[in-house]
């Protein structure tokens, strides 16, 4: 099998290749027949990826430890579910996973476009082969994930124990997905710029592959930042750390894309900057992939310390070399006719609102990169942690949120005054009431009544804005209120969907203030029977039980919560060993709740003394990240949602000429 | 109008680096949590000293208890923060100090949203000296009542019922 593997990536690299070159050349000549070949191509890279990975899989469950890659990454004893996650879990398999999914848009791209965009299709095609070819070029020439031993370990070394989670069988896929798919995006905007055809059509064309990239984005940021909470055990999700901040990066691009795009479609303004947001976002998931793979940073998310650094840095410059001469190329084309009728109107929000997005993206990059440049210049090591990040992007943070709530209901062109104090009141007086509530209920600290208010404004402005839609339609159509609620969004999914990621965003970004600023700890030692008070709850330590699995050793405490005197249940915080890296691991438990989450950490157990110690957070408000999540998903759905419109034009496409004269 | 909004943003941001800068090498007495955020655990967990997720562990314990001995001391922030620096080396600090070079980590975010900032500034204004274009859509059913932005949602309205399928 490992045979098969690994002559598919050797195939699939030289038909990348050949597809890559032919899709160029036959543009170039308008060769049609190489045209073809080149499509030809990108659906055989498609299957060719596909055979490798499900070698790989076989690999992995047939647990042939001949293999390099199955021996480092799994063993006899590891369950079915995280055998198949190992298939991402090393260095490798990633790379090879990344492919992929690249592989799988590709096919997708091409189906999507076999009978439209057949003057830029050479150029995308070629774009995307290129990338899996550089993908498949570490996989063949570097890194093969299909290496044989010269001999047969008995044991794999088995997946890293902070990987045997649930969430970590997700969030790579996601943030995979999400990384891999601003490759359509950018390679439609290359095409456009290689083409000169620079209207909208390359816009419209990419407009539910950047929503559903930044969706991906978005989900890995959130299930990553979710993993982390559930396993590394000290009470936080985000520490700031440069894996993070390269998941970070390229969604804080896309999310400016996202706004700022909707000026060039509404106004034909921002196209040069769109091109740029575009080609920033693709090449921050290379610069991503390049941190978690170069070893450059220290991270405790990386793999493994490899030479694969400089190949992605020359693929990054390259991409930015080319990409970038293209679009100084064609910037005559690119003229807008940039008019703005005043400064307070929706576009200028946008242009700020990009601004801090930006802005934000390049503290996180400078705080990311500031270690190794020390190094280059002073020789002189230094960290660059969350107290950095925390300090700089918290007012940039603020800022956005407040842009947030006005961007929705500040008009197109132009704003009067009057118009602006009559849209503004009500949000306003319910941001400041309840930045009031919050300092009469004893949160005295400055950013936090700040960060409610502003929260409380952004969330009425939406609401707001739902609430005259239903009521324009109840009065004009006569409807029900939720029946006018419904027709309202489905009449406008892109608007009202976006709305329904802002009240995303707002519980997401409540739950990080709150959880941040009011989170309450304790580490302590106790005697089984006796209890611990935390924050109005009482939790007992009610004893310790064993487990032992060939795989794993438990040692599990056993807690009652009570909260005003009254049991709610039991937490089993844990403590693992692995048997096959001996390596220990803590597992977390948490009695979550909407105001907050108790959340306990077994540290140590003397059965002599029978004295455990523990560490326990009240993380208030912290459930709010995740139902936050829930709500983005269904926004952004409503968002990608195909209008009555684009549903008609499709079955329209879909019938035969002949039968619609017919009809 | 233009030039105010940018001086008025160009101070705030410099306001803001102040602000940063002062709360970095402000000189009051610190509480246990300030100093263990302000320090990076040795263990190789990424974490700060009040962060790492190791409850026993051999680098974040000691650190700890030689944190509170320096607040009893009655040294401030800064002092402690030297003295640890002049033991571990500034790696053990989690974030740049505010000397030299690493003062680029502060200000350089900030002198990007400046320039970013006055760039804004700069295309507004060309974009306002371009011609005006169509006036603004009005609404069949106008409303002395209404705002601009309550007018523009009324037409958008309007238009989406005139399609087929209301």
């Amino acid at each position: 099998m490992s045979e098969i593997g690994r002559l598919a990536i050797v195939l699939g690299f030289i038909v990348a290749i050949w597809g890559a070159a032919a899709s160029l050349l036959g543009a170039l000549r308008r060769d049609k027949s190489l045209v073809t070949s080149g499509t030809h191509a990108a659906y055989a890279f498609s299957a060719l990826t596909g055979i490798a990975v499900l070698a790989l899989l076989q690999l992995l469950l047939a647990r042939d430890f001949n293999v390099e890659y199955v021996a480092s990454y799994s063993s006899s004893t590891l369950p079915l579910w995280y055998t198949i996650a190992a298939l991402w879990g090393g260095m490798k398999g990633s790379l090879l996973w990344w492919t992929f999914i690249l592989a799988v848009c590709n096919a997708v791209v091409q189906l999507q476009n076999r009978r439209k965009n057949r003057d830029q299709m050479p150029y995308v095609t070629a774009t995307m082969l290129v990338t899996g070819a550089f993908f498949l070029s570490l996989l063949v020439f570097i890194t093969d994930p299909f290496e044989r031993l010269p001999f047969t370990p008995t044991e794999g070394s088995d997946l890293n124990p902070l990987l045997q989670n649930y969430w970590m069988t997700i969030h790579p896929p996601s943030l995979y997905i999400g990384f891999v798919s601003t490759t359509v995006p950018f390679a439609f905007a290359l095409a456009a710029l290689a083409t000169g055809k620079l209207g909208d059509a390359w816009i419209r064309t990419t407009r539910r592959w950047a929503l559903f990239s930044w969706f991906f984005l978005s989900l890995g940021n959130i299930f990553g930042a979710a993993w982390a909470y559930v396993v590394l055990g000290w009470g936080g999700y985000w520490a700031w750390d440069p894996v993070e901040n390269a998941a970070f990066m390229p969604w804080l691009t896309s999310s400016a894309y996202l706004h700022s795009v909707m000026i060039q479609e509404k106004k034909d303004m921002l196209k040069v900057w769109n091109m740029v947001l575009v080609i920033l976002t693709f090449a921050l998931t290379i610069f991503g992939t390049f941190l978690t793979r170069s070893g450059v940073i220290s991270s405790v998310h990386s793999f493994t310390q490899s030479g694969l650094g400089p190949f992605f840095l020359i693929f990054l410059g390259a991409i930015l070399v080319i990409s970038l001469a293209l679009l100084f190329w064609r910037l005559p084309l690119l003229k807008s006719k940039n008019e703005l009728e005043s400064v307070f109107s929706r576009e200028a929000t946008f242009l700020l609102n990009n601004l801090l997005f930006v802005g934000i993206a390049f503290t996180v990059f400078w705080g990311t990169v500031f270690p190794v440049l020390s190094e280059w210049v002073r020789g002189v090591k230094i960290t660059v942690g969350p107290p950095f990040f925390n300090q700089v992007n918290a007012p940039l943070g603020l800022a956005l949120m407040f842009l947030m709530g006005v961007g929705p209901i500040i008009a197109w062109r132009r704003a009067s005054w009057s118009s602006l104090k009559r849209a503004f009141a009500v949000p306003v007086i319910i941001g400041i009431g309840t930045g009031v509530i919050a300092l009469v209920l004893g949160a005295g600290n400055f950013y936090a009544i700040v960060a409610f208010s502003i929260s409380a404004f952004a969330l009425a402005t939406v609401l707001t804005e739902f609430w005259k839609g239903m009521r324009v339609r109840q009065t004009m159509m006569g409807e029900a209120p939720w029946v006018a609620l419904s027709r309202l969004i489905g009449k406008n999914h892109r608007r009202y969907g976006g709305y329904v990621v802002h009240v995303a965003m707002v519980m997401i970004f409540i739950g990080i203030v709150a959880s941040s600023i009011f989170k309450i700890e304790l580490q302590t030692g106790v005697e089984v029977g006796k209890s611990i008070e935390i924050g109005g709850y009482t939790v007992r330590f009610d004893g310790i039980e064993d487990e032992s699995t060939p795989h794993v050793e438990i040692r599990k405490a056993k807690l009652a919560v009570f909260e005003d005197g009254e049991q709610l249940g039991y937490v089993y915080p844990e403590k693992r060993f692995y048997k096959k890296p001996q390596q220990p691991t803590t597992e977390v438990a948490i009695w979550s709740t909407l105001g907050s989450d108790l959340y306990t950490v077994l540290g140590t157990y003397d059965p002599d003394s029978k004295v455990g110690v523990f560490q326990i957070f009240l993380n208030p408000m912290i459930s709010w990240m995740w139902i936050g999540g829930f709500v983005m998903f269904f926004g952004t759905v409503i968002c990608m949602w195909p209008s009555y419109a684009e549903r008609t034009s499709e079955a329209t496409s879909r019938v035969p000429a002949g039968s619609r004269t017919a009809s | 109008m233009s030039r105010r909004i940018a001086i008025g943003a160009l101070a705030s941001l410099l306001l803001s680096v102040a602000g940063l800068l002062g709360t970095v090498a402000r000189a009051e007495a610190p509480t246990q949590n300030e100093v263990e955020t302000a320090l990076t655990c040795q263990c190789g967990c990424g974490l700060t000293v009040h962060s790492c997720n190791h409850v026993n562990c051999g680098s974040a314990l000691p650190l700890k208890k030689e944190i509170g001995e320096q607040i009893a001391a009655g040294r401030s922030l800064s002092d402690i923060l030297s003295h640890f620096e002049n033991k571990y080396g500034e790696v053990i600090l989690s974030a740049p100090t505010t000397r030299g070079f690493n003062l680029a980590a502060w200000v350089m975010p900030f002198v990007v949203l400046a320039v970013g900032g006055l760039m804004v500034v700069v295309v507004l204004r060309r974009w306002r000296s371009g011609e005006p274009g169509e006036p603004p859509p009005v609404s069949a059913v106008p409303s002395s009542a209404e705002s601009g932005a309550d007018r523009e949602l009324r037409a958008r309205l309007e238009r989406e019922l005139q399609e087929r399928d209301t």
